[in-house]
This record gives structure tokens, sequence and C-alpha cells, in this order.
């Protein structure tokens, strides 16, 4: 019993680092510009195709394909921005409407190109086990992507609390006009976010090509459960997002063990709707909660 | 003499186009109807059993070239009941002889219901829940179903002799009737079962694979899923590695593109299969349809090509008696299908009052160094089973 709960804690934590990495581009873009971009799941998967698309056509390792990701992530996330910034009314309600027609044009995009297969690395080494203690067992891929997933937010959340720009993000998340009239641009800074939320997502979408399996519709499923570990954070609270996943990882895996595997969707839900109920504003929302 | 000729030759021509034209009035062209899932989660089955779709329309304008044509208006469902019943609605009022297609019990129950409100036979390989038969609708056919999976899963699970199994299952209609059944054979033959329901979202099998490995400790696992939930399980299962001696699937598995794509996973694990891989064809109707796949599509076929294939050529050649028979505009659809007594490519196909049919089973395969071998039943093995064995 012991050791199932030692796996079922590690399971969790590993998963949770996993969702972080998925939910916190879409923190970053919500607390910029209130703006809940229901695409970036898809844009994940293009990143997780990109790798795909790489490693069997070009035989090149999927780590090594993160730049070019990370450049086709990029131009995607820079013309979402592009057409965000079009809405001139309602922007809030507006923008998920348009944010979720992207995303099923860039869903079908990804299923016209790539086909309905599943895909994932063929490199051994990320499939290979790690066992520590004898007790804890995981994939290569699901602990680097966790290090990485760690070392990369830690990033962002450096980069908010202490460069120019950082603060500027905070600055417009907290009060867009008082920051526009200190000297913000509002929209170089925006996208800014949009850029490293891309940033984001290319090394999402690297982990779920090494570590899952990729498909053309996992995209919503994403989107989706990024969605409530933010809401669960906070909206726009990067630690939040960290914290709130690994929750949810934890309580999904103690679920899978202890009740049915089948009940874990239901009792994430069930956390995320008792959380709320305790503090409405999330677990580090109340206002503009971004860097908290 | 001039006059005479010209009468001669008016009425020949007229002879002629009268002639053509009732031999015209008699060649037909029939419109039928597919829905199928192109988009969403089962956008790679439905894909597959389009493509044999496609493959039965090619080889029957073909065999019937002169006498009658075949097309097919084809709907995507998007993996949505909803969507399947505006598909089946929208296919009536196109006007479409009859539906095939359909995939996921839960997305074939509505569509097909609605098929039966319109009067339209709807015959499907990709719904096994008992449920859809046992409903009774005249108009509903199926060419394959859950017994027999269960009878090629417990078959196989018995000739290994295993003593305990642990059947890990989605927690869907088909997969969940499909694990029941299987646990309560190898229950009543004596087998310890322990049963492991995951949800669709689940993508970390290792908690459930650790109550595998150290609370059932069994000989044999089996899985009851699709492609994503197979890859996930086995990969858990690798780096957990659990004292087992076989890992048995059962759809989607023993196919050429997991054998391609997940070579290191697939090792020794067992699935359904008609055909080996690469695929050895003899019938002369089997040989023309690896042909004409290979022609369309560019690759060799695979299960599900087979199954659209073998439940659209069916069909086809049911609307062609109905209408030699005058009865095809008189709903005599239904009762000509269920004459139907054929030997395809996956075996024995006769329809029983309900749309069943009762003589399907299928054969067990085993990846054996990037190819699929067919190891049951005997009469249908062309290798022996590597047993015991496991990926890792």
């Amino acid at each position: 019993m012991f050791e199932l709960t030692l796996q079922a804690l590690f399971s969790g934590l590993l998963a949770g680092g996993y969702y972080a990495t998925v939910a916190v581009g879409l923190a970053l873009v919500f607390g910029t510009m209130r703006v809940i971009n229901l695409a970036h799941g898809e844009l994940v998967l293009l990143a997780a195709y990109v790798a795909y698309a790489a490693e069997t056509s070009y035989g090149v390792n999927p780590v090594m394909a993160i730049p070019v990701a990370l450049v086709i992530v990029g131009s995607a996330s820079a013309i979402v921005y592009a057409l965000l910034s079009r809405i001139r009314q309602d922007r809030e309600i507006n923008s998920l409407i348009l944010t979720f027609g992207l995303g099923i044009i860039l869903t079908n995009a990804i299923l016209s190109i790539w086909k309905a297969d599943i895909h994932s690395t063929s490199d051994p080494w990320f499939q290979d086990s790690m066992v520590v203690a004898d007790t804890l067992f995981a994939m290569n891929a699901e602990v680097a992507s966790f290090v990485g997933g760690l070392v990369l937010m830690a990033g962002v959340w450096w980069w908010l609390n202490h460069s120019w720009q950082g603060r500027a993000v905070r600055a417009l998340s907290s009060n867009r006009a008082a920051a526009t009239l200190m000297g913000v641009n509002p929209r170089k800074i925006e996208i800014l976010s949009f850029l490293i939320a891309a940033l984001l997502a290319t090394f999402a979408g690297f982990a779920i090509y090494t570590g899952k399996t990729v498909f053309p519709a996992l995209g919503h499923v994403l989107t989706v459960k990024a969605f409530i570990i933010t809401v669960l954070a906070g909206m726009g609270s990067i630690p939040g997002v960290l914290i709130g996943a690994v929750m949810i990882g934890v309580i999904e895996s103690l679920t899978v063990t202890y009740l049915s595997a089948s009940l874990q969707e239901l009792a994430g839900m069930i956390l995320f709707l008792v959380v709320l109920f305790v503090s409405p504003s999330g677990l580090f929302g109340g206002g503009r909660a971004l860097a908290r | 003499m001039t006059r005479t000729l010209a009468n001669f030759v008016t009425i020949s021509a007229l002879a002629l186009s009268v002639t053509l034209g009732a031999g015209a009035a008699q060649a037909k062209d029939f419109l039928l109807g597919s829905e199928l899932p192109l988009t969403g989660s089962l956008a790679r089955v439905g894909q597959g059993m389009h493509e044999g779709i496609s493959v039965a329309i090619e080889m029957a304008n073909r065999s019937y070239a002169g006498k009658h044509s075949f097309k097919v208006q084809t709907i995507d469902d998007e993996t949505s009941p909803a969507k399947g019943v505006a598909a089946v609605e929208k296919l009536a009022g196109d006007g479409v002889v009859a539906i095939t297609g359909g995939y996921g019990s839960n997305i074939i129950g509505p569509a097909s219901e609605a098929a039966q409100k319109a009067g339209l036979v709807y015959i499907t390989s990709g719904g096994v829940s008992p449920e859809l038969t046992q409903r009774g609708y005249p108009t509903f056919f199926r060419i394959n179903n859950t017994d027999g999976y269960a009878l090629a899963m417990i078959g196989l699970l018995q000739e290994m002799g295993a003593k305990k199994v642990s059947i890990v299952y989605l927690n869907k209609d088909a997969t969940s009737s499909l694990a029941k059944q299987v646990n309560s054979a190898l229950t009543a033959k004596g087998v310890t079962v322990g049963m492991h329901e995951f949800d669709g979202s689940t993508s970390d099998f290792k908690p459930l694979m650790n109550k595998v490995k150290l609370q059932d400790r069994p000989d044999a696992i089996a899985m009851v899923g699709y492609e994503n939930d197979y890859v996930g399980i086995l990969r858990a299962a690798k780096v957990l590695k659990p004292q087992v001696k076989a890992v048995v699937g059962v759809w989607s598995l023993a196919t050429a593109q997991m054998a391609k794509e997940f070579p290191d996973l697939m090792e020794n694990v067992y699935g359904t299969s008609m055909l080996p891989y690469p695929v050895e064809f003899t019938q002369p109707e089997a040989v023309e349809f690896a042909a004409t796949y290979k022609k369309l599509f560019n690759k060799d076929p695979d299960y599900l090509g087979q199954f659209g294939y073998v439940q659209t050529r069916l069909l086809i050649d049911a609307v062609v008696r109905a209408d030699e028979a005058g009865t095809l505009a008189k709903g005599g659809l239904p009762d000509e299908l269920r004459k139907t007594d054929a030997n395809t490519l996956i075996g024995r196909v006769t329809f029983d009052k309900n749309g069943d049919n009762l003589n399907f089973t299928h054969r067990m395969g085993q990846h054996q160094g990037g190819k699929v071998v067919l190891v049951w039943p005997q009469d249908a093995a062309n290798g022996k089973m590597n047993f015991p064995a496991v990926p890792w």
C-alpha cells in the first residue's frame, strides 16, 4: 500500500508538471490581455507535430526540433494576436469566439497535413524507465519535461518580476490605462506575452510528443485542461498554475490508485469546484495576479 | 432510291435510339450515404473505414459496369452523436438508398435510430455494443459484434493457460461490454480476473499499472481500448515491468500502422486481426481488393478498410438484387440484406432478425519482428505464438 501511495504521489507530481507547462502560456496571455486563448492547446499540438515531422522526415531528434517549432508556433501565435487585436468591442467575449474558431482551423489543418493517426517519438531514450530507490518509476521523458518545465516557469517568473518588460507586463495586467500613461506600449507588451506563451507552448508540445501520444483532436482537450488549471490557480497567476496543476495531478493519481481510473477526471473537477467554492477567485487570484 | 435509303436510315436511327434508350433506362445510378467520424477523436478509425467504402464503390462500379453505377455521399459526424443524427437526416433528405458507415456505438445508436425513422438501411462495422442489435430495428445491420471479439480474446487466453488476468478497459459502451463479457467467460472457467476501468482522458497509466503489478500479479494483461490507450498502457507497463507472460488487446492493435509507429512497444503484443502483416491474399476478390486499395491510397489495406469494404459491398449487392426484384422502391432492401449468405474477407456473413452477423469470429495476431503473425485459431494461424513474451 505504501509503495502504491508513493508511486501515485510521484506520478501525480510529474503529471502536474506536464499540466502546468501546458497551462502557463494560457495564464500569461490571460494575465496581460484578459483574453482566454482557446487556441492555446492547438498551438501546443502544432509544436508537437513539428517535432514529429522533423523526426520522421529528417531524422532530427525532437530536442533539436524545438527552435524550428518555436518559429512556427511563434508565427501562429503572432497571427492569433494580430487577429485578436482587431477586436474593438466586447473583447473578452469576442476573443473567445475568435480563438475557438482559430483552434478549429488549426486542428483541421493538422488533420489535413498529418492525418488522424496517433504519433509519438521513436527515440527509445525518452521511453526508457528511470527508477528512484527501487520504488518510484517514470519515463525519462516525464522527468526531463518536468525539470525543463520547472526551469522554464521559473525563468518566466523571474522575467516577470525582475526585467523591465516583465514589470511592464504586470503593470499592464494590473492597470492598462495607468501603465500606458507611464510609457508602456501595450501592443508591444501584449505581443511579447504571446511570444512567451508560444515558447511555453512549444516546450509543452515537445513534452507531449516525447512522453504521450499526439493526434489532431488532442488540442481541444489540452485547452480545456489548461483553462481549468488557470481558473483554479486564480486567473493569471503563474506560481498558482504550478501548484494548481500539481494538486490536480496528485488528486487524479490518488483517485486512480484508490478508487478507479474512470473517476480521475471527476475527482479533478470536484477539487476544482471545492477550491472555487472556498475561494471564488482561485488559489492565488484576487485581482491582477500575474507573477504572484 | 435516294428517298427509300433516307427512310431506311431514319427508321434504323429511330430503332437504334429506342433500343439504346431502353438500355439506358435499365442502367441505374445508385447514391449511397455514409456518415462517419472524419474529424474528432475517432477520425483515425473513421477515415480508415471511409477508405474501405471507397474501395467497395470503385470495385462495384467495375463489376457492374454498363449495368449500374454507384456513388457515395459522405458526411463527417465530427465524432458527435448529435451530428451523426443530423448527417443521417441530411442524407435521407438527399435521397440516398441506404447508409454505410458509423463508428462508435454511442454515435451509431442515435444515428441508426434516425435512419430507422427515415426508413433507410444502416449497415456498419464500427459499433459492437450488444444494445445496438437488441433494439430489434429491421433496418439495422452489422457485420461484427462483441461476441466475435470476446471469443478470440478468451480463446487465446485459454490457449495460453492463463490463471490470473487483469482486464484494463475504457469506460465506453463497446469496450465495457466486451470487457465484462470476457470477465464473465473467464470467471466461469475458473480464471481469477481483476477489472480496471479507465476514462478516455487518462494519459498516465502508471498508477493503474502499479495496481496490476502489486495487487493483481496476473499471468496476462488484457487491454480493451483504442490506439492511444494501448500506447499509454504499454508504456506504463514497460516502465513498471509487471511479471506477466503476455499482453493481449483487441481492435486497432495488431496493425501495420502500430507496428511501424511503435515498434519498441508492440513486440510480442497480441491483438485481433483478420489478416497477417505483410498482407497475404489468396482469394480473387481479396487480391482485387488489395490492388484497388493500393491504387487508391498507396498503402496496404488494414482491418478498418477491410470491414468498411465488406459492409459496403454486401449493401451494394443487396441494392442490386432488390432493384432487379422490383422491391427497392417499396422498402424491400432490409429483406434482401437479410437473405445475404456470403463468404467475405472477414469470413461468412449472414444476418439474423436483428441484423447481427452471428457467424462473426475474430482471429488473434501477434507482433513479431515488425510483422503481425496470426496465432489463433489454429486453422487460421500462419505462425506460432511467442509465449511467454512481453515487449520489455
